[in-house]
């Protein structure tokens, strides 16, 4: 309701100032400045929210950040940092509200349903007139693309892969897997060797570590035909993925019954305490993992996630959009931010500065070529084997009523099988997407 | 402490009858509008109603519509009648998973509660001052605590590999640490709940019927006593008949605590919803109103956890009604 007040409010304001531009026929965007156009918005602020943790050292990044925007511009940058374990819930809040900042970091699974929602503005004409269409990775413009119009400016992107510790490799005499029969005797090598450490931890409530063995199985989360979607978690691909997956904790022994209710912070803290030997984790984590214990500096390394017979398991490639939402009162100078950010030095530095992949190609070709071995693997997995989960505002409903992670939990605990647990899930998936937003 | 109190006691009374004669007159020479009254009570009224009756209000609007994240944005909403409500009821998870958490977990820790509490306070009158002193300081440690940091301390002591709890049953042999997490299941999820609730919740008792037992007149004890009453008996047939006001209020705002606890089942491991068995009304409701933006449905799960619970109060009430009338 404020909403539209606030929209009267402005069309009046509208009316009085001689016509706002010509290009914002749609109601949800409001450019008036050509992409690529200087503006002086001295005076103005503009308000920004990031990600906590992303970058573990932000500040410098961002003052440099609002000296070089007040210079440009000579608006004011009010940087906000959100935890990203409640930073869901604080945007529908705000939006709720109607007091959502100008620019956001919003997560790459998020912005279908913030754009499906009204939330977002559309950044098409923007960023094609910026002529940066060709240089956007594609993953992530998939991401944040509802019914052909972009809502995210792709910023960064990570992928899961295993990062593994090389010392209790060695010590056991085992090479990285390179198939999923490997993952077994290689752990079970390690539990050999080290019968304290955990060989491949399985996290219950962390439905990334599963996608991978779903996808490398042959099966699909959901499949759209006709612009409905439905389940395929239970289909016997799918389910042989998981089968494997979750075995290696209940069949083989390699993880801990304390897992089984861990999330990927849980694991993450353990191996930096030393008790993991691999497991599945984020390009952007082995900076973290060094600062929180500095004895594992050069014991830490990482590989793709094996396919069944060879090759790779595909990973969700996850990342971040920059948004702009409705409420922006200046969208030109909203706009301003997300391209200096976007891309060139500023997207750059924060690539290096955070671990994660820069969102745009030749920013990403520039990395590639650098074969840093914490890097490399993970940007093989992201070109070779990137996937992204069904991009419908619907999947963002599954995810909060966390049905993966439940079937997960539930398999490991040993109240269901793989068969009972991964219905389940797809029944539940089923009634979310028939249902509708 | 009584001979603190007295004095205060007495200057109250003692300025509360100077001003006495002056109010009879004026009222009856009606110098006091009838609207007076309300004009001095409308910033309670205005505060009280901005943040208690219009969140009321809304929720149960809300709990008869279809509202999700668009109707959030656009302010449109979409009249579903009682659909939501047949949604929840239908719902095998409300019988099966979610009442029965709420209810038997709501029972135990209020009847736990107010024993634990009854006990402490017995104790308490029985000491010496300088114990008393030290005694509440203690408890009052307990109550203190914020239930988020509670919480993860009572996570903490039953983790399942780092645990000092764990570690010390599995080194006894009681429990092999290799297959055990507590947290899976239901009964030691909601017993490792129960002791943080209690926990948490039993000095308020142990206060107020302290406070109770101050007020007790010790000839009916003693008389009691020399009547050849043992202790059980005394507390039984004098402490709690002439407590029962005081009994009743703690036990009141247990069951109203207890049902809609909400914190202290989020944070342990698997009660934000990967563990289905461990739902409660209060996690249900919040996983699917804000988790899932299907903010009807969150807010028809929370009328029925309010009607629930107007219903349990209610029959409290009739019940020390009716105590008071014999």
């Amino acid at each position: 309701m404020r909403t539209r007040r606030w929209t009267i409010a402005a069309a009046a304001l509208c009316l009085l100032t001689a016509g706002c531009g010509s290009g914002s026929g749609k109601a949800s965007s409001g450019f008036e400045a050509g992409a690529d156009e200087t503006i002086n918005a001295e005076g103005e602020t503009l308000t920004v929210w990031i990600m906590e943790g992303t970058n573990p050292d932000a500040e410098p990044f961002f003052d440099e950040l609002s000296t070089a925007f007040t210079e440009e511009t000579g608006a004011e940058l009010d940087v906000q940092f959100v935890p990203w374990a409640e930073a869901h819930d604080k945007f529908v809040k705000s939006i709720a509200g109607g007091t959502t900042p100008d620019v956001a970091e919003v997560g790459t699974t998020w912005t279908p349903e913030f754009a499906d929602a009204g939330a977002l503005v559309d950044l098409s004409s923007q960023v094609e007139s910026s002529g940066l269409s060709n240089d956007l990775v594609p993953g992530l413009v998939e991401a944040g693309t509802i019914d052909g119009a972009l809502y995210g400016m792709p910023w960064y992107a990570g992928v899961r892969s295993v990062v593994y510790r090389t010392d209790l490799f060695e010590a056991a005499g085992v090479e990285p897997p390179t198939t999923w029969d490997e993952i077994v005797t290689v752990g079970k090598a390690i539990k050999k060797a080290d019968p304290d450490v955990i060989p491949f931890p399985i996290a219950g409530d962390s439905e990334y570590g599963a996608y991978p063995f779903v996808w490398g199985g042959g099966g699909e989360i959901a499949v759209e035909e006709g612009g409905t979607w439905t389940s395929t978690i239970d289909s016997p691909e799918a389910q042989q993925g998981l089968e494997f997956y979750t075995g290696l904790a209940t069949e083989h022994g390699l993880s801990t019954p304390a897992a089984t209710t861990w999330n990927e912070a849980d694991l993450s803290d353990a191996f930096s305490r030393g008790e993991v030997a691999m497991m599945i984790s984020g390009s952007w984590t082995p900076g973290a993992l060094l600062e929180a214990n500095p004895d594992l500096e050069g014991k830490i390394g990482a590989f793709p996630i094996p396919g069944p017979d060879g090759g790779y398991s595909p990973s969700f490639l996850g990342g971040s959009h920059l948004s702009v939402f409705n409420t922006a009162e200046n969208p030109d100078l909203a706009w301003a931010l997300v391209r200096l950010m976007g891309t060139g030095e500023f997207a750059e530095k924060w690539g290096d500065q955070s671990g994660f992949f820069p969102g745009t190609t030749p920013l990403l070709e520039k990395v590639q070529a650098a074969d840093d071995p914490l890097v490399s693997p993970f940007a093989t997995q992201m070109v070779e084997a990137g996937a992204s989960l069904p991009v419908t505002p619907l999947y963002g409903q599954v995810q909060g009523k966390k049905t993966v992670a439940a079937m997960l939990q539930s398999i490991l605990s040993g109240d269901k099988s793989v068969e009972e647990a991964s219905a389940a899930a797809a029944d539940e998936m089923d009634a979310v997407f028939s249902r509708g937003s | 402490m009584a001979s603190t109190l007295s004095p205060d006691t007495r200057t109250g009374t003692a300025r509360r009858s100077r001003s006495a004669p002056e109010q009879p007159p004026r009222r009856r020479r009606g110098l006091t509008p009838s609207w007076l009254p309300w004009v001095l009570l409308a910033p309670a009224l205005t505060v009280l109603g901005g943040l208690l009756l219009y969140p009321l209000g809304r929720v149960v609007t809300l709990s008869v519509q279809d509202f999700g994240l668009r109707q959030l944005v656009t302010g449109e909403s979409e009249w579903v009648g009682l659909g939501n409500f047949a949604e929840v009821l239908a719902d095998p998870l409300l019988w099966r998973v979610a009442l029965p958490n709420t209810a038997v977990f709501a029972l135990v820790n209020v009847a736990l509660t107010v024993v634990v509490g009854t006990l402490v306070a017995l104790l308490l009158a029985r000491v010496g001052p300088w114990a008393r002193g030290l005694l509440t300081s203690a408890i009052m440690v307990a109550w203190a605590i914020p239930a988020v940091t509670g919480t993860y301390v009572w996570v903490f002591l039953f983790d399942a590999r780092s645990g000092p709890v764990m570690r010390l049953l599995g080194s006894l042999g009681l429990i092999d640490p290799e297959t055990t997490n507590w947290f899976t299941e239901r009964l030691p999820f909601y017993g490792i709940a129960t002791l943080n609730v209690v926990h948490h919740g039993f000095p308020f008792v142990a206060v107020t019927v302290l406070a109770g037992l101050m007020t007790l007149p010790k000839d009916a004890m003693e008389a009691a006593a020399l009547d050849g009453a043992n202790a059980w008996q005394r507390f039984w047939h004098i402490t709690v008949p002439l407590l029962k006001p005081v009994f009743a209020v703690v036990t009141i705002l247990s069951t109203i605590w207890d049902f809609k606890v909400f914190t202290q089942i989020y944070l342990m491991p698997g009660g934000s919803g990967t563990n289905r068995e461990v739902l409660n009304l209060g996690t249900w409701s919040y996983i699917t109103a804000i988790s899932q933006n299907r903010y009807g449905l969150g807010a028809a799960i929370a009328v029925l956890l309010t009607l629930l619970l107007l219903v349990i109060t209610m029959f409290y009430l009739r019940t020390l009604f009716r105590q008071e009338e014999l």
